[in-house]
């Protein structure tokens, strides 16, 4: 057996070697791409958009809930107006009809 | 569509739909409670402030003034009926039609004056400033409709000329 072999024939088995395992072909701009990606990695997150925020404070428990009792108090004095009103107006109609029924009818 | 705007979307119905039921729930409720169809004075006591004496006061002329209203209310009917009878039958304006319709006229014209009479009276019966404010609202209330009707209907016979 051959312990020290000649090194001009590693230098043909690498070349031979180099020759049978072709690197594939990069896809274009492939450099300017890893640099962007590279560059996107690096940069702080972006800030979220005011929908988004108004999205989140919606569904806090807290605002939700206070945000809910303001419209149904709000709804409850709008309704209590208005039915004091139409509630006035048939008693005054109740009374001119009373009094003045040709005025009425 | 986005999550966000989805939230926003549905938080609105959710309000819209809180708000439009309380509204209504409490319009609801105030109309019952407040409206009081048996007492025909009610209205009289919480829009002039009336105390009792004046209350008082006022229904007793209300109660008198009542009957006479209702035997004046009859009188209008039957001559208004007799004027249908005259008109149904023919397609001529004849004098008895012209005749009833001055009955009924001379009528409706006593009717507003003996009512014009009562709101005055009943006006007397309240503080005076309150008085003042009821006849005028009164007097708009029952001559209010015709007065402004008139004007209306003048209006459109003067364009009926120029045209």
């Amino acid at each position: 057996m051959k312990e020290n072999s000649d090194p001009s024939d590693d230098s043909r088995i690498s070349a031979l070697l180099r020759e049978a395992r072709q690197a594939p072909e990069l896809p274009p701009r492939f450099q300017q791409n890893v640099w962007q990606r590279v560059e996107d990695a690096q940069a702080p997150a972006k800030s979220a958009s005011w929908l988004e925020n108004l999205a989140d404070l919606i569904l806090r428990p807290r605002f939700a809930l206070a945000a809910a009792a303001v419209i149904l108090l709000a709804g409850v004095c709008a309704g209590a107006s208005q039915g004091r009103q139409v509630a006035r107006h048939e008693a005054q109609m109740n009374y001119l009809a009373s009094v003045a029924p040709t005025a009425v009818h | 569509m986005n999550r966000p705007l989805l939230i926003l979307v549905g938080a609105l119905t959710l309000g819209a739909a809180i708000f439009t039921g309380s509204y209504v729930t409490a319009r609801h409720a105030t109309v019952a409670c407040c409206t009081k169809p048996a007492d025909d004075l009610d209205w009289l006591r919480a829009e002039f402030h009336l105390n009792e004496a004046e209350m008082a006061r006022v229904r007793e002329l209300h109660e008198g003034y009542r009957p006479k209203c209702a035997e004046m209310c009859a009188k209008i009917a039957a001559k208004k009926s007799e004027l249908d009878s005259v008109l149904g039958g023919s397609t001529n304006f004849t004098a008895g039609a012209q005749t009833k319709l001055n009955e009924l006229a001379v009528l409706r014209a006593q009717c507003q004056a003996q009512m014009l009479r009562h709101f005055v009276a009943v006006s007397q019966a309240m503080p005076p400033d309150q008085g003042r404010r009821y006849l005028a609202k009164m007097k708009r209330l029952t001559l209010g409709s015709r007065e402004s009707m008139e004007p209306s209907m003048s209006d459109e016979a003067g364009h009926e000329q120029h045209h």
